[in-house]
């Protein structure tokens, strides 16, 4: 290991952190700005600076293992602080055993005689790497979207709102625990940074200070201690079985009790059905910290550590029931944002159904499913990162997050209408992204009968609510000129920056899979795959790209001509049923019987006697319960 | 640049697709006026309409509308394309589902209650019938191995997929706006939705979306005949016979109500295709 490579793992977790510090302490916005943008473009930098460091694994000395204890202590003892403050004392409990775990570990030896593990305790591998990536780089980039988007929302937030300089500290400080956590091996700092970006996340919910939003920031403080314990627990069972507390000797040894733990840890950070309730309520959160949360961190540790997992359980039980879990989150999560009119909301839902399907594609383990894994991760980041970018500008301006209310948007801010309505395409759009992620996890799923059928049945639901959503949206009367609004330029920058990544991303989808995804699919061994399955990885990539590109150019290209070509003299009112009244370009009144004036107006469908968030939320959760049982049920017998 | 056999069949199904999907329009028009004891059109009919349709003012409401028809159009040449390369049907079927979201959106956009319930219906027509078009595809690939579309000439399918068939034929009376099933839009003056989600487009838009339509009855008919692709005269029989029974089905029923169509599709023939599906797995 070279002195820089150090330099560039500390730049990725310290740097940071660092940063956040500094602009918490900076006197003036200005300056907290430039830190801002300073720490966005480092730690952007070092991100992609490791592509070329890769692979890398790190052995800290000795002495660092105090370190990790007594940073592991501080944590712990933070939460229990935390929870004594909000009076939480099912929080206090969970920190107080969490507490007994780590004493505990530290008293009793391990069947290992208490020898110290040969293995790194910090690994960059290609799973790694794709993490890394995806913090440092989408994460940068809504770290410098939130400075344009905190001026406005600090003149609108309630006055009981903590300061700005506090919570660009927590939001660039999260991109440095993450990236540790996604390099660590050793299960103690695993832990240490999984605590990490609990309380990072605790911190940016409860920003406001609103009753609301300190509730829910207890909330997912509650699930996330809930998560932290399990990851707790699963470490003392290495230690005590001297099965070695780092996650390559536990993907190799087999430990399937520490496994499941860990997956169940996974699930909860995830938001997976039936935790799913902390991410729901962290949108009351400022936008950026949804944006963060949803796209590039957090939830994505969960994914995150289930698929580099998934190799050790590979054609297990556990495997069985872990992709039954994801493919029924990914289901029900479709299902329950048919039902939302609140746009947040319904994004927040789609991101627990595709962590699902993250989910699912580590359970079935195939090479194909892996590779699909990998790729609905990136692209989901860059997508949904986009969107609640997106809906953020959207809401400060017409101060609402409601889809009904965003008709007529197009006319009023044209650049993030098209903008949102790109990315919203690139959920659904052949031969984008997260399409063709969605087609590969199909596909992998053909031998798994229920899953499959979650997955289709998942699919067709995910149409609906996003159709509904680009209609309203697009709504518009017909406008001779569209004039482009005013945007913060931050906000303006990094819109921009990331739909030129997605579409760039989205046009070269096979190219990436072949050049990138299946190279590291295939860099891995796993003891279950076969020759069969990856010659299925290699056929799946044969697909060719040009007739989509072909199609969908053509389509775009004539039809912008003929929107360019399009006359003003041929514009006609909408039938009404009834003598259309003229006057003011939003008129849709008509005249009715009896030469009553009526105004044509109609919702969207959201099928509320089956889909309403009440009513499906307890089945969905009593069933989701049943599969968390059957993940433990699995272990009976082997303990 | 050497004419490949592949390249021929894309091009002739692209080319003679919407021709032939007009004829069997234009006979489904005929046969069911005479059902109904009418004369009917000529079979060339829907030749003259579109024709003279493209003649007329580009009329519209708003710009938004028109580029959505293109990509409708674009996106149901793509699925052509897709399957006469003999490419991955899975992929075809997002291809195909794409170009009917662009229809929908292109509907939406517009302020017409009328054009937004349409779409809406039409979104739970997809709802209703896509689930039926991935267990076509998961039966070919168990028993083909394969989900290339190009697999499915090896071996007559309907021996295996009887239940699967019959379920398609279903989703087909969907998919060509058949009764009970017509309620996003149809081919008569019906009262509640005028013309629902087509009722804002005019003149060559209009002409574009019903030469999509000729394009998807094209692939629906060719779908159904590869359940026997080993014999071109039992397929072309076959999607004889299945014409035939859509127009009896489309004569025989009343429109039905959207729930009614989501409750029916997602019971009668999810159970059968599913069960056809489960004695694949156990085979």
């Amino acid at each position: 290991m070279q002195d820089y490579d150090k330099l560039l793992f500390a730049a990725l977790i310290l740097g940071p952190i660092l940063f956040g510090a500094l602009a918490l302490i900076s006197p003036s916005r200005g300056l907290r700005n430039a830190i801002v943008i300073i720490a966005a473009i480092l730690t952007a930098g070092a991100g992609a600076f490791l592509i070329t460091r890769t692979p890398l694994q790190f052995f800290m000395e000795p002495w660092t293992a105090h370190l990790a204890t007594g940073l592991e202590f501080l944590i712990v003892l933070i939460v229990l602080g935390l929870a004594i403050n909000i009076r939480s004392w099912l929080i206090a409990a969970m920190a107080l055993i969490q507490l007994g775990l780590a004493a505990s570990e530290l008293l009793l030896p391990g069947q290992g005689g208490g020898t110290e593990s040969a293995a790194p305790q910090f690994v960059v591998d290609n799973l790694a790497l794709i993490l890394v990536l995806v913090v440092s780089i989408v994460g940068s980039i809504i770290c410098v979207y939130a400075i344009g988007y905190m001026k406005h929302h600090e003149q609108h937030a309630p006055p009981t709102a903590a300061g700005s300089g506090r919570f660009f500290f927590f939001l660039v400080g999260f991109l440095g625990a993450m990236n540790g956590l996604v390099m660590a091996n050793d299960l103690k700092w695993l832990a240490i940074f999984w605590e990490a970006t609990t309380l990072c996340s605790f911190m940016l919910i409860g920003h406001d200070r609103t009753p609301e939003a300190k509730n829910n920031a207890k909330l997912a403080l509650l699930i996330n201690t809930f998560g932290g314990l399990a990851m707790m627990v699963a470490g003392l069972i290495a230690h005590l079985s001297g099965h070695g507390e780092n996650l390559s000797d536990l993907t190799a040894g087999w430990a399937m009790l520490p496994m499941a733990l860990l997956c169940l840890a996974a699930l909860t950070k995830s938001a997976q059905l039936p935790f799913q309730s902390w991410l729901l309520g962290a949108m009351v959160a400022p936008t950026p910290v949804s944006a963060l949360l949803h796209s590039a961190t957090m939830v994505k540790a969960g994914s995150y550590l289930v698929l580099r997992l998934a190799p050790a359980f590979s054609g297990t039980r556990l495997a069985v029931i872990i992709a039954i879990a994801g493919a029924f989150t990914f289901a029900a999560a479709s299902a329950l944002a048919i039902g939302q009119s609140n746009g947040k909301k319904v994004l927040a839902y789609s991101t627990i159904a595709n962590l699902g399907l993250i989910v699912t594609c580590a359970g079935i383990g195939t090479p194909l499913a892996y590779a699909a894994g990998l790729f609905v991760l990136c692209f989901h980041a860059a997508s949904k990162g986009l969107l609640f970018m997106c809906i953020g500008a959207i809401e400060q301006k017409i101060g609402s997050r409601d889809i009904e209310d965003m008709g007529g948007i197009m006319f009023l801010m044209p650049v993030t209408t098209v903008i949102t309505l790109i990315g919203m395409g690139s959920m659904l759009l052949p031969p984008l992204g997260m399409l063709m992620s969605k087609w590969l996890a199909i596909e992998s799923a053909m031998h798994a009968p229920l899953v499959l059928f979650l997955l289709v049945v998942g699919s067709a639901l995910t149409v609906f609510f996003w159709a509904k959503w680009i209609g309203r949206i697009q709504t518009a009367s017909y406008h001779r000129e569209y004039k482009a609004e005013k945007l913060p330029f931050t906000i303006l920058a990094t819109l921009l920056l990331l739909v030129l990544a997605v579409v760039a991303g989205g046009l070269m989808t096979m190219p990436i899979f072949n050049a990138w995804i299946i190279p590291v699919v295939r860099g891995m061994t796993v003891a279950a795959w076969t020759a069969d399955g990856l010659a299925q990885l290699d056929l799946a990539g044969q697909l060719p790209m040009w007739p989509f590109l072909v199609f969908l150019g053509l389509g775009l290209f004539v039809g912008l001509i003929s929107f360019a070509r399009f006359k003003e003299k041929n514009v006609r009112e909408p039938f009404l049923c009834g003598e259309n009244i003229q006057g003011g370009e939003h008129s849709y009144n008509f005249r009715s019987i009896g030469d009553s004036v009526n105004t044509a107006w109609s919702a969207s469908y959201y099928m509320g006697s089956f889909f309403a968030e009440s009513w499906l939320t307890p089945w969905v959760n009593l069933l989701a319960w049943m599969v968390i049982l059957m993940l433990f049920g699995t272990m009976i017998g082997k303990l | 640049m050497t004419l490949t056999p592949q390249m021929l069949t894309v091009i002739l199904a692209v080319v003679l697709g919407p021709i032939l999907g007009a004829l069997v329009s234009g006979l489904d028009r005929k046969i069911t006026a005479r059902v109904q004891g009418r004369w009917g059109p000529p079979i060339i009919q829907p030749f003259y309409d579109v024709l003279k349709l493209l003649r007329k003012e580009a009329l519209g409401v708003n710009r938004i509308q028109i580029i959505y028809v293109w990509l409708h159009l674009a996106f149901m040449i793509l699925t052509v394309v897709l399957l006469a390369m003999g490419q991955d049907m899975l992929m075809a079927l997002f291809a195909y589902t794409f170009s009917s979201v662009a229809l929908i959106l292109g509907a939406m956009s517009v302020r017409s209650p009328y054009s937004r319930i349409g779409s809406h219906r039409k979104i739970m027509q997809m709802f209703a019938y896509e689930p039926v078009l991935i267990l076509l595809i998961v039966g070919v690939y168990l028993i083909t191995g394969s989900f290339q579309a190009s697999s499915v000439a090896q071996q007559p399918l309907l021996v295996k997929l009887p239940l699967v068939f019959l379920t398609f034929l279903m989703a087909a009376a969907i998919k060509l706006e058949k009764s009970p099933f017509d309620i996003a839009t149809s081919h008569h003056a019906h009262q509640e939705l005028v013309k629902g989600i087509t009722i804002e487009y005019a003149g060559p838009y209009l002409a574009l979306i019903e030469i999509t339509h000729f394009y998807e009855i094209f692939i629906v008919f060719a779908v159904v005949a590869s359940f026997w692709a080993t014999s071109p005269a039992i397929g072309l029989g076959l999607a004889a016979a299945g014409f035939l029974a859509l127009i009896v089905v489309d004569n025989v029923f009343a429109r039905l109500t959207p729930m009614w169509m989501l409750r029916y599709m997602w019971t009668v023939p999810l159970t059968l295709a599913l069960s056809n599906i489960i004695w694949l797995y156990c085979a």
